[in-house]
């Protein structure tokens, strides 16, 4: 499967160590609920959905998402993290379909 | 005479099928999906059977009025020290007139710094959005909101 086009972003882009900053990671995902009817076909478009969202700081787990299928088209989730020190922010996350990607950001406070 | 009668008909079929036409299309628009839950189940699963309080401490921000219900930003606050002895667990966000209540599960730590969450959800209907902040006391707070739908986003 080709890798999907997900972005991680710092939200304010600088920050100093010990401070909150908000945490964006965008995916581009059709997020099929599995009961909408293809307009040619009349067919049902099969579920394809993200069911799991990790987020990793240096290979520890520090938040973890279970999702649906009523998270909207190219979802976007926002959470908090109180940056620890320098290292890597790691997001991995699954689809109902068995697909597994990640995607990687430095984490470099600055004072 | 006659006219009168006439529009006097006219008015009350329309009121009847006014009345009568929501409702059926209502029950017509909800499939289920493959993973529907009702909220009851859901919150059941959670919870366990534990008391679910409204409380101030979760501040749930929607909007009152969606446009397009593909997309409904939702963002929730829950006000807590986050220290290793007292934070949020978890956050669980319903849509509770969807096929699948279940829209979010999010399990936080200590690492956040402060409970916050927001993502864009899909709502079929109007419909209210329930929030419930699991505490590592053991607690469940709950929020809820009113979101109307002009045109739905599932299907």
């Amino acid at each position: 499967m080709a890798e999907r086009k997900s972005l991680i972003k710092f939200k304010p882009k600088k920050y100093k160590n010990g401070e909150i900053v908000k945490v964006n990671f965008m995916v581009m995902h059709p997020m099929e609920t599995g009961m909408r009817k293809d307009k040619k076909t009349g067919k049902l478009v099969p579920a394809d959905y993200i069911s799991e969202v990790k987020f990793f700081f240096d290979d520890k787990p520090f938040t973890t998402m279970q999702v649906w299928e009523s998270v909207s088209t190219n979802p976007v989730f926002t959470i908090n993290f109180k940056v620890p020190g320098e290292g890597t922010l790691k997001v991995v996350y699954k689809t109902n379909t068995g697909e597994v990607q990640e995607k990687t950001k430095k984490v470099k406070p600055k004072g | 005479m006659q006219r009168r009668t006439f529009l006097q008909r006219i008015g009350l079929a329309a009121a009847a099928t006014a009345v009568i036409t929501p409702r059926t299309v209502l029950a017509a628009e909800a499939p289920k999906g493959p993973n529907a839950m009702s909220l009851d189940a859901a919150l059941k699963a959670i919870t366990g059977g534990k008391k679910v309080t409204p409380s101030d401490k979760v501040h749930l921000k929607a909007p009152e009025i969606a446009e397009n219900g593909a997309v409904v930003p939702v963002t929730i606050e829950v006000d807590s020290p986050m220290t290793n002895d007292d934070y949020v667990k978890a956050i669980h966000v319903f849509a509770t007139k969807n096929s699948n209540v279940r829209c979010a599960d999010i399990m936080l730590t200590p690492a956040n710094g402060a409970a916050m969450f927001a993502t864009r959800i899909k709502l079929g209907s109007s419909q209210d959005v329930l929030v419930v902040a699991e505490t590592s006391k053991g607690e469940f707070l709950s929020a809820k909101q009113s979101v109307k739908v002009t045109i739905g986003g599932c299907g």
